[in-house]
């Protein structure tokens, strides 16, 4: 019983997480067919930030997640205006992207290094403390990024459902040339989701730097579980990252406390290969065929 | 992209096979700079130096050469290169180290190893679309660096990896000198590995690959099964990569971790898209600018990497076809004699295919001698 | 005039689609470029509404000059382009594809009204508001397209070959509701294959070959004259 709720606890809290790194590289992917292979610095940047605002210009932990967020977005506006955007619609898409962002990638964690030195870092919880209810510890800190995780996600979904600017960013997604001609602006919404998933991979950095520690780069292996979500959920599917962002969470949870912690990792690439096998398009996902 | 329709002859057309015959006095002399530069250099102080640096030449251009061929030309978006040299270095490392054998003989296990381990991921994944097998070699390289750390002590020496792995035994010759012994069979392993990429370059699936890269919808339109193909290409660069990584075991007598670090994984492909991605002589020309920047900018360690990334993301915006391109037409011409008869009227653009060209030249020092794959 | 276009060139790549067109639409008027497939007239409405770049010659746009402005910016300018093969939003429901129509700023303060006049117009559409426009049959795409059209403030209605793919009954209903448009005093200019379906909608037509306009004369006249139809069409 214990185990159980171990589980249930470990599984939403990481799958909050998940899905807030994974949302980003989704809508990304949906909309520019960009595989963000930065996301994990974007997360290391964002918590940075954070880290600085408190530690640094000594304001109070309240700011220092919308300071996270922006300056992981401001990095993702620039990620677009210099890279980005000067390559979109060329030949070879595909490949100069991922380069590009590898770049990009490891320039941010190079960078990191370079102002924040390789000793891990901690940002303090917004509620410390923790309560026990039978063997499982729940702590405060966790509640915290629960919530804030499950309000961003819903915002989110609100916006993209029903606000013009979210209507515009699926219509690009699914038919650019249509977009166009209903007078979107492309290449600013490009920027937009752009700016929205760099902001999500800080928040998501930010709240997790908070239960594990933070280094230039503690976003690699955040990035790896996110990239298994958006392709688990079906790549460019919203809800379907959201479900997978939370199955996974419990997967990963389930391991560790029936296996052992040390099989979480391999014992998730193995349920994804066996997933891709069975559903080559994931558990939302729209046969690329059909895409095109 | 087989040869010109419009020219019915049965002869080979000069022009239209391209493999020019190479200059016999190139390539007698480099072999014989090959040959004995170690022997000069080590006369010098500071001469090892620059030998180690043409081992490290040899092992990393292999690497990268095999990276490209998977990477650059049948457009796998594979990420485990490192990880599969890593599979070649530790299992040499363990057997010789642990377990005993010679050396040499765990030395030939090591590809094989490394051809294993690329054929098990890519079965599953070269099927599905580029990102998946991003995510999927990606999440294999983590897999393996938390392996190697965290993994049984005969494995992770504790985290540490493997110190004091048995040199290559010399059987008496290079009066024992390993460092020459490396830089020997570090040349062979190269030209083999060179000789043999140039083969796949310039053969119908080379040529295939080149012109179907950014198109997989075309590919699938036009019915080609790419995946055995895909297969092949993956398992081959593994060979290669497994081999390098073994012999870097033996080379610098240990395996660690460290092989992992994303620097290192950015190195190698900032290789090959600095030198020229997807073209045969990029990553050869990208390793040797690579190992030298690295050198000369020893001191700037974290710099260093920060500028690397930089450039590789500008080098995606800017200049995506490498500095390769630069350089092609002056390495052929020192390297092969002119075509005959070439017309007034072709340009340097269009140099024609090269497939089914039998190959008089791919044994040369340099490698290959004409390059007609343009990259993108 | 509404639109004029002057000496207009377009094309892809290496190749020249279009060589030099001159074009112009009055207000409230029914033009129709006539020409067989693969002839440039994709291309030229594609050019004028922005998503493919002139390569010379001048656009104006309701006395505006628009020559190189991107798609967004002529669309918010006033010109609406229903295009070839309709280009719908897949996985949006119809209602979404719909409002994405009023998407250019004064509009969409006006979107639910809109909707309501859209809905009207084509009742159809209301039954099948929440389904994903990709479920949708041919003939209920054609006319979600035509909705969305519908739901901007539109200034001139383009519509290129609005019968493709469509059954023979659905055809008819489709230039019904595209007359029922023009009759409501908006310009059309719409690129069709034959001249089966256009006699009363056309108050103008121009016949288009291999990028040039090669006949432009008034409806009746051109219309009437079967044998250069025929020589043009096949």
């Amino acid at each position: 019983m214990n185990d159980l709720v171990q589980v249930v606890w470990s599984g939403i809290l990481s799958g909050s997480v998940y899905g807030l790194m994974a949302i980003g590289l989704t809508l990304i992917w949906g909309a520019v067919r960009l595989l963000n292979l930065a996301h994990g610095s974007l997360y290391v940047a964002g918590a940075y930030a954070g880290w600085t605002v408190i530690n640094v210009a000594g304001l109070p932990l309240a700011l220092a997640i919308p300071s996270a967020v922006l300056a992981a977005a401001a990095l993702g506006l620039v990620m677009h205006a210099l890279f980005l955007r000067p390559m979109l619609g060329r030949p070879g898409w595909d490949s100069a992207s991922i380069i590009a962002t590898v770049g990009i990638g490891i320039a941010l964690q190079a960078a990191a290094l370079l102002m924040f030195g390789p000793r891990v870092k901690q940002i303090p919880a917004v509620a410390p403390g923790s309560f026990v209810v039978g063997t499982v510890r729940f702590s405060y800190q966790g509640l915290v990024v629960i919530a804030v995780a499950v309000v961003a996600l819903t915002l989110l979904y609100l916006f993209l459902r029903s606000s013009r600017q979210g209507m515009a960013i699926r219509a690009v997604s699914q038919e650019m040339d249509a977009s166009a001609l209903m007078g979107v602006p492309v290449e600013r919404t490009y920027a937009l989701v752009m700016m929205i998933s760099a902001g999500l991979a800080g928040l998501a950095g930010v709240l997790l730097s908070s239960i594990f520690f933070l280094s230039p780069t503690s976003g690699f292996t955040p990035m790896i579980i996110a990239l298994l979500v958006t392709i688990f959920g079906g790549l460019g599917s919203v809800k379907g990252t959201i479900v997978a962002a939370y199955l996974i969470g419990f997967f990963e949870a389930a391991v560790q406390v029936f296996v052992g912690p040390r099989f979480a990792l391999p014992g998730l690439f193995l349920f994804m290969i066996a997933v891709l096998i069975v559903r080559p398009n994931g558990l939302y996902g729209v046969p690329e065929a059909q895409r095109l | 992209m087989t040869t010109t329709p419009n020219r019915p002859t049965t002869q080979i057309d000069e022009r239209a096979a391209p493999w020019r015959k190479p200059k016999w006095g190139a390539v007698v002399f480099l072999t014989i700079v090959a040959l004995l530069m170690p022997w000069v250099l080590l006369q010098f102080g500071g001469g090892s130096f620059v030998v180690h640096m043409l081992i490290m030449f040899f092992l990393w251009s292999i690497v990268a050469q095999s990276w490209n061929l998977v990477l650059g030309v049948s457009g796998i978006y594979s990420f485990a290169q490192l990880a599969l040299f890593a599979v070649g270095g530790w299992t040499t490392g363990v057997l010789s180290m642990s377990l005993g054998w010679n050396p040499w003989l765990s030395l030939a296990v090591a590809p094989v190893a490394a051809t294993v381990a690329a054929i098990v991921i890519g079965l599953p994944s070269l099927r599905l679309r580029g990102v998946y097998v991003v995510l999927l070699t990606l999440a294999f390289h983590e897999l393996l660096r938390n392996y190697a750390i965290n993994g049984p002590e005969i494995i992770s020496g504790g985290g540490y990896g493997l110190i004091g792995v048995p040199r290559l035994p010399t059987g008496g010759l290079f009066d024992g000198n390993h460092i020459l012994l490396s830089y020997y069979s570090g040349l062979v392993v190269f030209i083999i590995a060179t000789w043999a990429i140039w083969r796949i370059f310039h053969s119908p699936i080379g040529v295939a690959f080149a012109a179907l890269r950014d198109s997989e919808g075309y590919a699938i339109g036009r019915g080609i099964n790419q995946f055995r193909i895909k297969l092949f290409l993956f398992g081959f660069s593994a060979f290669f990569t497994g081999l390098a990584g073994g012999m870097m075991t033996h080379y610098l007598g240990s395996v660690s971790p460290s092989i992992f670090a994303f620097s290192v994984l950015i190195n190698v492909l900032a290789m090959i898209v600095i030198g020229g991605w997807g073209s045969f002589g990029g990553p050869i020309l990208g390793a040797a600018l690579l190992l030298g920047l690295q050198e000369a900018l020893r001191d700037l360690s974290d710099y260093r990497t920060l500028g690397i990334g930089l450039a590789l993301a500008l080098m995606a915006v800017v200049a995506p076809q490498g500095v390769w391109p630069l350089l092609r037409d002056r390495v052929a011409r020192f390297l092969a004699e002119d075509e005959p008869k070439k017309s007034a009227g072709d340009v340097a653009g269009e140099e024609p295919e090269n497939e089914g060209a039998t190959d008089r030249s791919g044994s040369s020092a340099g490698g290959g001698v004409v390059e007609s794959t343009p990259g993108h | 005039m509404i639109l004029e276009v002057n000496g207009l060139e377009a094309g892809y790549g290496v190749s020249t689609v279009l060589h030099g067109i001159d074009l112009a639409v009055q207000e409230g008027e029914g033009v129709v470029v006539l020409g067989p497939n693969g002839h440039g007239k994709t291309t030229l409405l594609r050019t004028i509404s922005g998503l493919n770049r002139p390569r010379a010659g001048s656009l104006r746009f309701d006395g505006v000059d628009v020559t190189g402005w991107r798609a967004d910016q002529i669309a918010e300018a006033g010109l609406v382009h229903i295009p070839q093969g309709d280009l719908l939003f897949r996985e949006m429901t119809v209602e979404d594809n719909l409002l994405m129509g009023a998407y250019v700023k004064p509009t969409w303060g006006e979107r639910q009204e809109r909707l309501a006049r859209v809905y009207e117009l084509l009742p159809t559409l209301k039954d099948r508001r929440k389904q994903l426009a990709n479920s949708l049959s041919g003939g209920e795409r054609r006319m979600v397209a035509i909705g969305r059209g519908l739901m901007a403030e539109a200034r001139l209605l383009m519509v290129d070959e609005p019968s493709l793919g469509l059954a023979p009954v659905i055809i008819a209903q489709v230039y019904e509701r595209i007359q029922a448009i023009k009759e409501s005093g908006l310009a059309v200019l719409l690129a069709d294959e034959n001249a089966d379906h256009i006699e009363q909608l056309a108050d103008r037509v121009v016949l288009l070959e291999s990028g040039l306009f090669v006949r432009e004369g008034p409806a009746e006249t051109l219309l009437a004259d079967e044998a250069l139809l025929s020589a043009y069409l096949g």
